[in-house]
């Protein structure tokens, strides 16, 4: 045994070849005082080498039948009509995200269109409203609802 | 003597749309990609599927190959997204349901992956439950730690292009590596 903490995820790297030169001194170093560890890393090697002596054997395939299909499928794939094929598709897309974001952006900016619009209209009728009693009365011009309806109102105002 | 052609100029040809570059392609990679797609969904249909999907993307999108890697990472790459992807998807259940070519073909393949004969007979049997516990074990690990263990073992890559496969850092390689191999570790030590 040693001091220092065992090297768990380095001594399957180390097993496996995918330390650094300095790492693979530093775990040999350690596997030099450590059975456990040379143990484990015994262990593993085994492990991976019963694996590889006796790798995946998957069932026969009939090679000749396997390229036609892929050659069927990638004439079917060139035959593609355009608007199918990734450019386009990846073009038609970014009209479609181009055209929702406008329209997103759009909406965001209808209320302060709206507001300026009514600005103006407001402002058209500065004139008549100094021709109307009821502004008088209406302190700081707050209801807007009530100058909304001085067209309805005759010009001596009362109401 | 004829210099063969590099797969990366095989596939700069099949960019330029050169059927006789992708058929070259496909015969060097076929065997191993049907191989590796089945090592990670153990179906022989959906193996043949997965694997000319890959072959047919590269075909499509062989101007993309920049070259900086090799095709072959490339290519595992292309091709073990797709297996995890057809594995999101839920091929893997359907496998565990219907076993079309499992049951019977996946005995006969774990007798196939035993190593040279043992000269003891009985030794031999306990080899091959422990095998077979093994690679019973290497499907039930998760996708990547199966896919890391396997790019690994069968087609020796080392952590720096599996890195590269499956889209992670290479210390996430070495996690994955790590923790399969010490599931793997405990099923043998359950002898």
């Amino acid at each position: 045994m040693t001091d220092g903490p065992h090297p768990d995820t380095e001594l399957t790297a180390y097993v496996t070849g995918a330390l650094s030169p300095a790492e693979r001194a530093a775990v040999a170093a350690h596997l030099e005082a450590c059975a456990d560890c040379r143990r484990t890393t015994d262990d593993s090697r085994t492990v991976l080498a019963a694996l590889a002596s006796a790798t995946a054997v998957p069932p026969p395939v009939d090679w000749g039948r396997y390229g036609a299909e892929l050659r069927a499928r990638v004439q079917t794939s060139a035959r593609r009509a355009w608007w199918a094929r990734p450019v386009p598709a990846v073009l038609a897309g970014g009209v479609v995200a181009a055209s929702l974001l406008l329209a997103v952006q759009g909406l965001s900016r209808r209320p302060v269109e709206l507001a300026s619009v009514e600005e103006t209209m407001l402002g058209a009728r500065l004139p008549l409203l100094q021709q109307y009693r009821v502004v008088e009365r209406l302190e700081l011009l707050e209801d807007l609802d009530a100058i909304r309806q001085l067209d309805r109102l005759g010009p001596s105002g009362g109401g | 003597m004829t210099q063969e052609i590099s797969d990366e100029a095989l596939c700069r040809r099949v960019a330029d749309r050169d059927e006789a570059a992708f058929e070259l392609l496909v015969g060097r990679y076929q065997g191993r990609a049907y191989r590796l797609a089945w090592s990670l969904l153990r179906d022989a249909e959906d193996a043949r599927d997965v694997s000319q999907d890959a072959f047919l993307r590269v075909y499509r999108t062989a101007a993309g190959f920049r070259g900086d890697a090799r095709f072959s990472t490339w290519f595992y790459r292309i091709l073990v997204n797709l297996c995890l992807d057809h594995q999101r998807r839920g091929g893997w259940w359907r496998r565990l349901l219907v076993r079309d070519d499992g049951g019977a073909a996946a005995d006969g393949s774990m007798l196939e992956r035993q190593p040279a004969p043992l000269v003891d007979p009985g030794d031999a049997v306990d080899h091959a439950q422990v095998m077979a516990r093994l690679w019973t074990a290497v499907e039930r690990l998760s996708p990547q730690q199966r896919a890391a263990i396997l790019l690994h073992v069968q087609e020796e890559l080392p952590a720096s292009q599996i890195a590269v496969v499956l889209g992670c850092t290479e210390a996430t390689v070495r996690v994955h590596l790590h923790r399969a191999v010490s599931v793997l570790r405990r099923t043998v030590d359950r002898d």
